[in-house]
């Protein structure tokens, strides 16, 4: 049962690396997220291979009767981290939108007046 | 990360022109943040020409969908913003302006005919006479003119109570968008400004920058056309977005002086 677990984790690891490195070649996705869930695959990896064992062990130490909602907590905290850059990133971006926002206004508007002053001239 | 805002490119986009004479009498930069209100516009753009002789007015379109820019062609300097940032980000173009093209002082009277163009020297004269380097105009100082729902009314006085006590001052009205900036209070918002609901924030900002923050009383009107931009919804989170925001303000001491 714990093989079939396990074969099933693997499988999903690869898919999820053969999306990401997918969407890196598609131009759909950054690097800097690329790396992101790289390293996401490789947690999850490295969790169907050594760490179903510990799941157990971390489920008996904070007490939680059934060990795979340990799993799932650990799954929800991490994915949680994960919205938060998120939204660290997209704030990141709204800010620099405006102040790209303003500037093409200004320059719009000195566009504008150096326009009407080259047609005043005679 | 909004220090960032300050980059040395815009200083070399818009370089000051400086092209009228400088007399003794301080430049005043009118900014008007609008966001489709051509109806109300040039009511109030005419109003601003024939009371406030010898400033300069600039709407900030903020991207209008009603044709605001096409109304306002030959009656204002209009500068559009490419898509809508809230009011926060308009007047926040418009303190840039005032600050690449060195004026003294910058207004800011808003679009929807709330703000009354002759009330606009009371709150030059009140920068000058109060030694403030930001004025801000008061519905609620006397008795006249139009105070709001009383909701609103509310909200705007628990604001203004709790501004009060960490200003020192006296303020009556913190979210009124009506007021004056000298060059330092310039200086200091086109900098930071906060997108959505600034103007509660701006005074803390300005207060923890050791600026000085004063106000008049003045009368305002209620809106001649459109609607306000604050809904029931937006209302709640402007309940917690304010306070937040002041608070961290108030944390945030390492980038509180200029």
């Amino acid at each position: 049962m714990q093989e079939h677990g396990q074969a099933i984790v693997f499988l999903f690891t690869l898919a999820i690396f053969a999306l990401v490195m997918g969407l890196v070649l598609k131009r759909k996705i950054t690097e800097r997220f690329a790396v992101l869930w790289m390293a996401i695959s490789f947690l999850l990896l490295l969790t169907s291979s050594l760490g179903f064992r510990y799941i157990f062990k971390i489920a008996e130490v904070f007490g939680i009767p059934y060990p795979p909602s340990a799993l799932f907590l650990i799954v929800i905290f991490g994915l949680t981290l994960l919205v938060i850059e998120l939204f660290v990133w997209i704030s990141r971006l709204n800010e620099r939108s405006r102040i790209l926002a303003q500037q093409v206004a200004l320059l719009w508007d000195r566009l504008e007046k150096s326009n009407a002053q080259r047609t005043d001239l005679p | 990360m909004m220090s960032r805002q300050n980059n040395p490119k815009m200083e070399a986009v818009a370089n000051a022109p400086a092209a009228t004479a400088r007399n003794d009498q301080p430049r005043v930069l009118i900014i008007v943040p609008a966001f489709n209100e051509a109806r109300s516009l040039p009511a109030l753009l005419r109003a601003l020409h024939s009371q406030c002789p010898g400033c300069d007015v600039v709407v900030i379109d903020d991207g209008s969908t009603d044709g605001t820019r096409e109304a306002l062609a030959g009656q204002a300097r209009v500068v559009s913003l490419a898509c809508n940032l809230g009011i926060g980000g308009a007047v926040q173009t418009g303190l840039k302006i005032a600050l690449l093209e060195n004026y003294d002082i910058a207004m800011q009277v808003d679009g929807d005919g709330q703000h009354p163009a002759h009330e606009v020297s009371k709150l030059l004269a009140a920068l000058h006479e109060m030694q403030c380097d930001l004025v801000v105009g008061s519905r609620f100082r006397n008795a006249g003119g139009f105070k709001s729902t009383l909701a609103r009314r509310i909200a705007i006085h628990l604001f203004s109570a709790s501004l009060s006590r960490i200003c020192g001052t006296r303020i009556t009205d913190a979210t009124s968008g009506f007021r004056a900036m000298n060059r330092r209070a310039i200086e200091l918002l086109a900098r930071r400004y906060s997108e959505d609901y600034p103007e509660v924030e701006a005074l803390v900002v300005a207060h923890r920058a050791g600026l000085r923050i004063g106000e008049v009383a003045v009368q305002m009107s209620e809106r001649t056309a459109g609607k306000s931009s604050i809904g029931s919804i937006k209302s709640v989170i402007y309940m917690i977005k304010v306070p937040l925001a002041i608070f961290m303000t108030l944390l945030r001491r390492s980038e509180a002086r200029l």
